[in-house]
């Protein structure tokens, strides 16, 4: 939507200066130095598209990765950063999380609210996009809740912490929408006695909901034609922010992205999609895939999941840990997500448990942290690999990540160095102190998860 | 009436341990807490093979994880009749001819996991609330509640967590009240719940965190830590007042009645035989459960999170010379070497727990190291149900940020062994003890590495779960 639209376009204005190195970047912003390049130097590089580099260096340039190999053509005044014997992998991207919003994440007061935009909600201050750079998380999908069938708009974070707002966000992502079905609207609403309480009423809630658009897209549809065609008496429908939202769905502008559990739920969705001429993205939690992936692979729908978490609810009472491998193998793009304040710190962890249950390999677990979930938000053309072109959004390790040892010890993000253990205090070369907010809490949409 | 009264509270003055055991005890209940110190199962029913009568089985070429005794390489482990018989070298162990020998060349063979701290059994599915018994939140003193009581042997979540290598819990209410009643100390396997039950009503959290407060919609008391901390310190006194009168009606039971000089009459010194003798006073059970806390025959797990919190705690513990174990202790870094000087052993908070604001990005994550380094006998807990199969990761992590290896699986095995009283039966892979065993295929503590099988008490227990039942019947599809 348009609000997104200016942002975007402001972030462009002020830019983030390449590898303007920090410190003076931020103290003469009048002088702007000229950009250095940067080179990571020969480390084991896990590039998650096209293998293993053992003794490979990276050159990254103008915040992107210019050359990756065995050698690079690095000038002299090229900064470097040694990685003799650690890991190289790209960023960790977050195909789920509410993190960073202020506890901001359901507009639950009625079951349809796709004009909300939770770039409105979101706490650039908020500690936990800090915790998760920390554990390598360098882009995250922030979504609405789960409370309502139609909630909000999602906004795409990079983790630029210590950075101003509009420099965190992602630029020219594309827009994604949550939708959800299953318990949670039915809890929500039935509670209060109020449409919906059971799963035939979610969906008709959706039902109505898409057809209202439907009828909004026609009517403007036909004023569009009316303007084509010079016709003088063409008058423009009124402007609703909520119907304009679904509308954009209907017209294949946003991502669908939806929360939901059991298997009879994707194949009504999968239904409901065709009924109206819409594509979904992909299921988030998504627990009973397995049961049906070859259906929901078959529709192009990709799944954002837990590991191996289950049991917190009735529709969580089928998970089962070789849900991400299983589906997998039938051809569903699967990526593993926090949804969590705490996992989103370390996916790296999650994604090796797909390993130990089903067998992945080393390069299909670590897809499921970087290239699969950034293909869920759409933006697998610009992060999620090593790979020329790419933005520079690049971790260190001490050891290999999938291991239960290993640290990050640098984040890198458009080539700028946004935490590094080896720093006193908090590790954060970038941040310029100020608040740094948030409370504990598990930050999902779950809440009686805990 | 009052012969039974006063045999009950003779019972209760002679064995204060076992207060609770005076009301109607279930039929296996042990009788004397000699017997609730032992962690061999009970008599075998029907359907298991009775421990006494297990077949003698010998794990042979694994590298061995003694826990007490280092690392051997191509190791021979014999088990039998639930216990472990034999532990070396291959070369220096002779195999029992009668034994089923089990080639684990390559495999991790180690002593089975306990967690510190878990709900197993008092939950199902969290969300349906039929299915948890998690906490009686209607009172903060609940002394006299006992996990026991409500534990669910046949819950689908054990079989789920054992085959990740954890064959023993501590299985606590949550944290919600102060005294939410007394722990229970599980084996992951038996037939039923008496066999599952090592310990019963063995230790007791104290919990003084600030969940607590009763601060809901229609906020009532203890709304404030400062009401938490009375109302705990009067139970206490309470629970001494009775303890003191009932000590005096002893007493005085034991002394001879004098002659009534009133009552001379062979027919009235009939009637009133009885008096002079002192009434015994009422019972309380919420008083007697806190008896053997109050005089340090068992410990409490006092669990607080911030210094603030720690602080009084452990003065009221002080006060009333408590047995202590420390809990969590998550945020409170800023007394980790006044922690170390009590010399107390602590059950570690859950290190993914959120960091405090103001502090690094590692500031829990350290919290293992940091207690150890300083001499801290640490014990990890998963404080969950669900997930309490993810434990050993926790340790792992642990050790990523600066706990060694080595402490980090005394913490998951001989440390919670040593603290819970245990060490003697469990802990190690050593003669005698218990035969909890896992085989994995790699290091425990790695999310990586496939638990490939898990003998409780020397049985070979079905790798197979709710879980993996799904898994087959939707791989066939």
């Amino acid at each position: 939507m348009l609000h997104g639209k200016a942002l975007f376009s402001r972030v462009g204005l002020l830019g983030v200066c390449g590898l303007a190195l920090a410190t003076n970047a931020l103290a003469q912003m009048s002088q702007k130095p000229a950009p250095v390049d940067t080179v990571i130097k020969n480390g084991t590089i896990l590039t998650v598209s096209h293998g293993t580099i053992e003794n490979g260096s990276i050159l990254i340039r103008n915040g992107k990765i210019a050359e990756v190999g065995k050698t690079v053509n690095a000038p002299p005044n090229a900064r470097v950063i040694d990685a003799t014997g650690k890991f190289v992998m790209p960023g960790i991207i977050d195909a789920h999380s509410h993190s960073a919003l202020d506890g901001d994440v359901n507009e639950a007061t009625s079951p349809v609210v796709p004009h909300m935009m939770m770039v409105d909600a979101l706490d650039y201050t908020d500690k936990n996009i800090y915790h998760a750079l920390a554990g390598g998380t360098t882009t995250s999908l922030l979504l609405h809740g789960s409370a309502n069938m139609i909630g909000g708009q999602a906004v795409v974070i990079k983790h630029k912490f210590g950075l101003d707002r509009d420099e965190l966000l992602f630029p020219n992502a594309p827009r994604s929408i949550k939708f959800a079905s299953g318990e949670n609207p039915k809890r929500v609403y039935g509670s209060r006695s109020q449409l919906p309480s059971t799963r035939m009423g979610n969906f008709t809630v959706q039902r109505a909901a898409l057809q209202e658009a439907k009828e909004y897209l026609r009517d403007w549809d036909a004023y569009d034609e009316k303007v084509k065609k010079a016709d003088k008496d063409a008058k423009p429908p009124k402007k609703d922010l909520k119907l304009e939202a679904l509308a954009d769905v209907l017209r294949g502008k946003v991502f669908v992205q939806i929360h939901c559990y059991r298997a009879d739920e994707f194949l009504t969705e999968i239904a409901m999609a065709k009924e109206f001429g819409y594509k979904l993205r992909a299921f988030h939690h998504g627990l009973e895939v397995y049961k049906v992936a070859d259906k929901v692979a078959a529709a192009g729908v990709g799944l954002a999941t837990f590991s191996d978490w289950w049991g917190y609810k009735v529709e969580a009472w089928d998970a089962i840990p070789w849900n991400a491998v299983m589906s997998m193998r039938k051809g569903v793009k699967v990526a593993i997500k926090s949804d969590s304040n705490d996992f989103n710190r370390r996916l790296n962890q999650e994604a090796a448990k797909a390993i130990r249950y089903g067998g992945a390999t080393e390069e299909e677990a670590l897809k499921m942290i970087t290239l699969n979930p950034a293909w869920i938000i759409g933006v697998d053309d610009r992060v999620g690999s090593i790979d020329v072109g790419k933005d520079a959004d690049i971790t260190i390790w001490d050891k290999h990540p999938l291991s239960s040892y290993a640290r990050v010890e640098k984040s890198i993000i458009d080539g700028d160095v946004y935490f590094d253990s080896s720093l006193p205090g908090y590790g954060l070369p970038l941040w310029k102190g100020g608040p740094m907010s948030g409370g504990g809490g598990f930050g999902s949409d779950d809440e009686e998860r805990r | 009436m009052r012969s039974l009264t006063r045999t009950l509270a003779l019972l209760f003055l002679a064995l204060p341990l076992v207060g609770q055991q005076t009301a109607p005890a279930p039929a296996k209940a042990p009788a004397k807490p000699a017997a609730q110190k032992s962690v061999t199962p009970a008599k075998p029913g029907a359907a298991m093979p009775a421990p006494g009568a297990s077949p003698a089985i010998a794990l042979r070429g694994g590298r061995l994880l003694t826990i007490t005794h280092g690392v051997i390489e191509n190791g021979v482990i014999v088990m039998e009749n639930g216990k472990i018989t034999a532990v070396g070298a291959a070369a220096a162990v002779s195999i029992p001819k009668n034994a089923r020998v089990i080639d684990v060349k390559g495999m991790t063979v180690y002593p089975g996991l306990i967690d510190s701290r878990t709900q197993l059994g008092l939950t199902e599915i969290e969300a349906v609330e039929m299915s948890n018994d998690l906490v009686e939140a209607s009172e903060e003193i609940m002394p006299h509640m006992r996990v026991e009581d409500a534990f669910h042997a046949e819950s689908e979540l054990i079989p789920v967590t054992r085959m990740n290598g954890i064959t023993n819990a501590v299985v606590t209410a949550s944290a919600r009240d102060t005294l939410p009643g007394q722990m229970s100390f599980i084996q992951l396997a038996g037939r039923d719940r008496d066999e599952m039950l090592l310990l019963r009503s063995f230790a007791m959290p104290l919990n003084f965190t600030g969940a607590q407060r009763r601060r809901d919609a229609g906020s009532r008391f203890p709304s404030t830590r400062m009401g938490l901390a009375t109302q705990l310190r009067q139970a206490f006194i309470d629970a001494q007042d009775y303890a003191q009168k009932w000590t005096e009606f002893e007493k005085k039971s034991a002394e001879p009645v004098k002659d009534d000089k009133d009552s001379k009459d062979s027919k009235d010194k009939d009637k009133d035989k009885d008096k002079g003798k002192p009434a015994a006073p009422k019972r309380d059970l919420k008083f007697e459960a806190l008896a053997p806390y109050l005089q340090g025959k068992k410990p409490v797990v006092l669990t607080a999170e911030e210094s603030s919190d720690l602080k009084v705690a452990l003065s009221l513990a002080r006060e009333f010379n408590l047995k202590v174990i420390l809990g969590e202790v998550t945020y409170a870094t800023n007394m980790l070497d006044e922690i170390a000087a009590t010399k107390l052993p602590v059950i570690v908070g859950n290190i993914f727990d959120t960091p405090k604001n103001g502090t690094r990005y590692d500031s829990v994550y350290t919290l293992p190291a940091e207690l150890a380094k300083r001499g801290v006998k640490i014990a990890f807990a998963s404080y969950d149900s669900h997930n309490s199969r993810n434990l050993p990761y926790e340790a792992g992590y642990a050790v990523a940020f600066g706990l060694p290896y080595e402490e980090a699986l005394k913490a998951l095995t001989i440390n919670p062994a040593e603290i819970w009283g245990v060490a003697d039966q469990l802990g190690s892979l050593d003669v005698g003890k218990t035969a909890n065993v896992v085989v994995a295929n790699g290091d425990p503590l790695d999310v990586k590495t496939d638990v490939k099988q898990v003998f409780i008490a020397g049985r070979e227990i079905p790798m197979t779960s709710r879980q993996t039942q799904l898994r087959d019947a939707y791989s066939q599809r």
